[in-house]
């Protein structure tokens, strides 16, 4: 016996253990002969085994007992040890070896085993093992690189285990799955484990040990691409951020680990990080200078988070570029980044056809990085600087959309200050809102002291909660002293009487005629004659239709053309409500005058706009039914009336309420009468409004092409049909308005501008609302596939949210109207 | 809801011209009577039981009345025309005669003002001949008292207001000039305590609570603006102004609880406000020319309070209006 070697003697040993474990039922032989596995694990003074037994069998028998555990788990001896024995004998073996094997195996056992009482039992193991933190001694063995030289399939492997372990556990278990084993308690844990190994490595180096981060840096960025970097690196980040902002062997220990993810990992890791530090300086503490190390950190940071990507916060933005301009080494990055970053804000494809938010993300970037750099780093960037902002500030202004206008006056403005150009900067005119604000304040730098220690901050906050209760007591005697007497000084107890009487004096009186009031908007110089000859132009123009129609094309050409001299309030509208009253009165006469003026020589986009905005509302009118005049008697009953006394209940209103109260209703039906039908006023003349406008647009004139530059126009213009297209439905007419505009809407459905695209596919909505089923599959079957094909492409790859939309929303009701029709072939005629 | 504004519970025609001033004399037992003055120099005594002119007094030769008052003393009655007389007229007994007349030598619209005191005597503010000065006269004696001339250059003289202050010796004089400040002279002392800047448009008409030491003056623009006297007699604007929706005012007037302030629009229109903050209250809509005056009545029962307003389309509309009392409202 003497003479053999120890790995025989072992490998002997667990044999014969087998063997009485296969065959023995008796309680004691199995007692003993756990001890024994037992014992090799053991390495205190009481241990009876040897070191050299010890590794050998926790080289090459450890797994292979605890497959052999796990196999036989059912084995009747299982049953009849007591529980402390149980958990004495049987979980030791698992808790105290190796912990990567024991991972693997009950890994293994759990994903092999069907739901039984057996697989519980190992659930209650692996929750044990998580619970007592074996896997910080897991990470920490493979820290400290006296784990088994492991190939790389095995470390695929247990990588693989441990960042899926919720997974795997979810698969097996389903509904039964422990809190434990919950992704966001598991990878919580996962994150302590990970700086408990990383703080005994820093404490390893500080005693001399050498130790890797390999692995552990492994986890994370395997963590990190299987998307639960956030839960990780909500816990580790801040942790970091702490640790290194003292203690230099820590910034050592997470400079390596985060240059030791690998390539393939390290933009998850990255993306992640920038999103869960708290300032650019916990960044730049916990990354380094990785950027100048690591091309994929470099690429990643610089370029893709910045100009591929958009998702992210404002604060987001400022961490990378403010961690780019916080050292000195970075800093050539960042004017690398102001370039390109230059180049693609100015780019005037980019400002087409990329999405609103990616330009605002772009446009934060460019300011941040031009608030982040000096004056003399400016200098040298000057003339690139100078050109993007002159070339980008064109395309964005020549947009049709407000928003990128507005982004380019504030980047411009921005710039412009910040170069200084020989004192003189831009200044332009918005109205502000939610983005323009936003892009300002990127300009003003943020308190550089992010997070401070988590001690002093409550110490801050203490006194600042005092001050503040503070203060409402240095208020509330200020607050009688404003009023010493308020009770005794309040008019309260006099109701105010009603002053909507109370109006502006006039000094002319308005006319009476509509004749006059044309003869004083054309001639008259009288400011104030105009003003009330406008103001009740709409109403003259309603009350007398007959002699309306003698001068209604006279009148609109008049208020075409009318400028707004003497700054009346409420101009543009006065003006309008009288041509959409003209237009409504008297239809076909001024229809055709609008859309034949509308193609002429000689007009501003302004009076174009003006003339579709009236067709437009004047459409309006006419399709929604006369507003009902039924409680008219009463009205003029209550402006007769004298008050008596003081009770302000009209008479009516008692007489009812007495009826009221004195009927007895049998059901509680609608009291109120249903809406009447009436005629669409709209269905004769729809034509009037709509074929005329069809008519030239691809005639360019010298002020005008539609098809050219005048890109707003056209997207009004195609909006406007499509809105007599949707007020036209029911009509007769529908059917040859919607292949009319259909057929227009093809040669433009794929133009540059956005504008103009959701005019289209706002048109394409609205011909497949309006026309009748019947005649769509009829008329159009030819120009439907083809509608459809391009219908899809720009529901997926506009860069317009608002297209994209509209173009989901043309496909349903495509799909729905030709639905109805197929399932019901035989209809005849409108089904409303 | 709010009640819609109030309609004049009657009105008074037949004046001929436009109405220039009003003054209520509806003591207890007495028929309640209302003088105006014309813009035709006629002074109508109106019956407001009948409703009707008891008495027509023509004694300005055909000039404008601008101010009409009563003694409570002796019952007589004071009228001011702008052929610059005062007359003093006795109505006792049916008599209707100028008694006395003072000459003012004033061409301007300045009203005059009148304090009396408990001993009979009375004293008399106007303005004098010099376009800035006030004269002070005692008046069953005509002696003058006094003249006060300010030493910068104010302008005109445009409304005074004249009265004795619970603490202190001697009368106060408020005046308005045509530049917009607003002076307050000692009346014993002769000597100006107080200048503030009130308008920047020459100063219409003012008037003044002398309970509550607090005044309010109106120009010839869209803006009231109300000052306090303090205990050191200073002048100071208040914060508390009140923006019209039309320009100018011709008269102004604090009812007697001091609740309600009533002004006599260009635009046609009374307006009525709560006197404490100004907070408006309603607007009076009859007249179709200017208002020309307003004026509470002096009844004794609160409840019968009026407000008549006196316009240039020769007609006198009387209202009703927050009169319940207490304990109504």
């Amino acid at each position: 016996m003497e003479s053999l070697t120890p790995n025989t003697e072992v490998r002997l040993m667990v044999s014969q253990c087998f063997q009485t474990l296969t065959t023995s039922t008796h309680d004691k032989d199995i007692t003993a002969v756990l001890q024994t596995l037992n014992s090799y694990l053991d390495d205190g003074p009481a241990s009876t085994t040897t070191s050299a037994q010890r590794d050998e069998f926790q080289r090459a028998h450890y797994t292979r007992t605890l497959h052999f555990l796990v196999s036989n788990v059912q084995a009747d001896w299982l049953h009849s040890l007591r529980a402390a024995q149980n958990t004495e004998l049987w979980d030791r073996l698992f808790l105290c070896g190796p912990p990567e094997q024991a991972l693997l195996v009950l890994m293994e056992g759990i994903g092999a085993l069907r739901p039984s009482v057996n697989l519980d039992h190992l659930i209650t193991i692996t929750e044990k093992f998580l619970q007592r933190g074996r896997l910080a001694d897991l990470l920490w063995s493979h820290c400290l690189e006296t784990a088994p030289s492991d190939s790389p399939q095995l470390r695929e492997t247990l990588l693989g285990r441990i960042v899926a372990l919720p997974d795997l556990t979810a698969n097996r278990l389903r509904l039964k799955n422990k809190p434990l084993f919950l992704p966001q308690q598991y990878y919580r844990l996962l994150a302590t484990e990970m700086l408990t190994a990383l703080e005994r490595t820093c404490l390893a180096l500080k005693n001399g040990t050498d130790c890797s981060s390999i692995f552990v840096a492994q986890i994370l960025g395997k963590v990190c691409i299987h998307g639960h970097g956030d839960v990780v690196l909500a816990v580790v980040a801040p942790q970091l951020s702490a640790c290194t902002r003292s203690d230099m062997v820590w910034q050592r220990v997470c400079w390596k680990m985060l240059g030791n993810v690998p390539q393939r990992w390290m933009e998850s890791v990255l993306t992640g990080l920038v999103q869960a530090v708290s300032g650019p300086d916990a960044l730049g503490r916990i990354i380094g200078n990785l950027v100048l190390t690591n091309k994929k950190a470099q690429f990643v940071i610089t370029h893709k988070l910045l100009l591929l990507q958009y998702k992210y916060k404002t604060q987001v933005l400022r961490i990378i570029l403010g961690y780019l301009a916080a050292d000195r080494e970075r800093r050539p990055l960042l004017m690398q980044v102001l370039r390109s970053v230059s180049q693609a804000w100015a780019n005037p494809s980019a400002v087409k056809h990329t999405p609103l938010e990616q330009q605002l993300y772009v446009s934060k970037a460019l300011l941040l990085s031009v608030s982040l750099l000096s004056d003399s780093e400016l200098q040298g960037l000057r003339s690139e600087l100078l050109q993007c902002m002159l070339g980008g500030m064109q395309s964005h202004l020549d947009s049709n959309v407000v928003q990128i206008r507005r982004v380019g006056m504030v980047v411009g403005e921005c710039l412009s200050t910040r170069m200084n150009i020989n004192g003189t900067k831009l200044k332009f005119e918005y109205d502000h809102d939610e983005e323009t604000r936003e892009l300002l304040a990127v300009m003003t730098p943020v308190d550089s002291s992010d997070e401070p220690e988590p001690g002093p901050v409550k110490e801050v906050d203490s006194p600042q909660r005092t001050q503040n209760k503070s203060s409402p007591f240095k208020a509330e005697p200020q607050s009688p002293q404003n009023d010493p007497d308020s009770e005794l000084d309040s008019d309260d107890e006099l109701t105010p009487y009603d002053m909507s009487g109370d109006r502006e004096m006039n000094q002319a009186s308005p006319p009476c005629y509509l004749r006059d009031c044309l003869e004083t908007l054309m001639s008259s110089e009288d400011s104030v004659r105009v003003e009330l000859s406008l103001k009740v132009a709409e109403s003259l123009v309603r009350k007398n239709v007959f002699a309306t129609r003698e001068i209604s094309v006279q009148l609109t050409k008049v208020l075409l053309h009318m400028e707004d001299k003497y700054n009346i309030t409420g101009f543009l509208s006065l003006r309008q409500a009288t041509m959409v009253a003209l237009t409504a009165s008297d239809c076909v006469p001024v229809t055709q005058y609008l859309t034949t003026e509308f193609y002429s020589l000689n007009y501003s986009l302004r009076q174009r706009l003006d003339m579709l905005e009236v067709l437009a509302l004047a459409a309006q009118e006419l399709s929604k039914p006369l507003a009902e005049r039924r409680d008219s008697p009463v009205c003029a009953a209550d402006s007769t009336d004298l008050m008596t006394g003081d009770n302000p209940l009209h008479w009516r209103q008692v007489v009812d309420k007495r009826i009221q109260s004195k009927t007895k209703r049998r059901s509680k039906g609608s009291t109120q009468p249903s809406a009447k039908a009436a005629p669409n006023r709209f269905a004769p003349v729809a034509g009037h409004f709509f074929f005329p406008l069809l008519r030239n647009y691809d005639k360019p004139q010298m002020t005008f092409d539609l098809l050219g530059g005048d890109h707003l126009v056209l997207g009004r213009m195609i909006h406007t049909l499509g809105l007599f297209m949707h007020l036209a439905v029911n009509a007769p007419i529908a059917a040859q308005m919607g292949r009319a505009l259909l057929d227009f809407v093809w040669a433009v459905r794929y133009h540059t501008d956005q504008v103009v695209r959701r005019g289209v596919l706002f048109a394409v909505c609205c011909v497949f609302l309006s026309m009748p089923s019947q005649n769509m599959l009829t008329d159009l079957s030819d120009q439907l596939f083809e509608t459809r094909t391009w219908l899809a492409d720009v529901a997926e790859g506009d860069p317009d949210a608002d297209c994209r939309s509209l173009a989901v929303q043309s496909l349903v009701l495509l799909d729905k109207s030709l639905k109805k029709q197929l399932q019901d072939p035989q209809a005849l005629g409108p089904e409303s | 809801m709010s009640h819609p504004a109030p309609s004049p519970i009657y009105t008074l025609r037949g004046a001929g011209g436009p109405l220039n001033t009003l003054h209520f004399s509806c003591l207890a037992g007495d028929t309640p009577l209302l003088f105006s003055g014309s813009g035709h120099g006629v002074v109508h005594i109106w019956n407001l039981n009948s409703r009707r002119a008891e008495r027509n007094l023509e004694g300005h030769s055909g000039s404008s009345v601008i101010w009409v008052n009563t003694l409570q003393s002796t019952g007589a009655l004071l009228s001011q025309g702008r052929d610059m007389q005062v007359c003093q007229w006795d109505l006792r007994e049916g008599r209707s005669e100028v008694v006395d007349s003072v000459w003012t030598g004033s061409v301007g619209f300045c009203q005059c003002s009148l304090l009396e005191s408990s001993s009979g005597s009375s004293l008399l503010a106007f303005a004098g001949q010099q376009t800035e000065e006030i004269k002070i006269i005692d008046l069953p004696s005509k002696k003058p008292v006094c003249t006060l001339v300010p030493d910068a250059k104010v302008g005109m003289v445009m409304c005074i207001k004249l009265w004795q202050p619970d603490s202190g010796p001697g009368p106060l004089l408020l005046a308005g000039y045509e530049d917009g400040s607003l002076l307050l002279w000692d009346v014993t002392q002769r000597c100006k305590l107080s200048e503030v800047k009130a308008h920047p448009e020459p100063i219409m008409c003012l008037t003044f609570d002398t309970k509550r030491l607090r005044g309010i003056s109106a120009s010839s623009e869209k803006k009231l603006s109300s000052w306090i006297l303090d205990r050191q007699n200073n002048l100071q604007l208040q914060d508390l102004s009140v923006t019209l929706v039309n320009p100018g005012v011709s008269q102004l007037c604090v009812r007697e609880d001091g609740k309600l302030l009533a002004s006599a629009g260009w635009d046609h229109r009374v307006r009525v406000f709560g006197w404490k903050k100004l907070r408006p209250l309603a607007v009076l809509q009859y007249h179709s020319d200017m208002v020309l005056s307003v004026a509470f009545s002096d009844h004794q029962d609160p409840r019968q309070r009026l407000l008549a307003a006196g316009s240039k389309d020769q007609r006198i509309s009387l209202w009703s209006i927050y009169s319940e009392g207490a304990n109504s409202s």
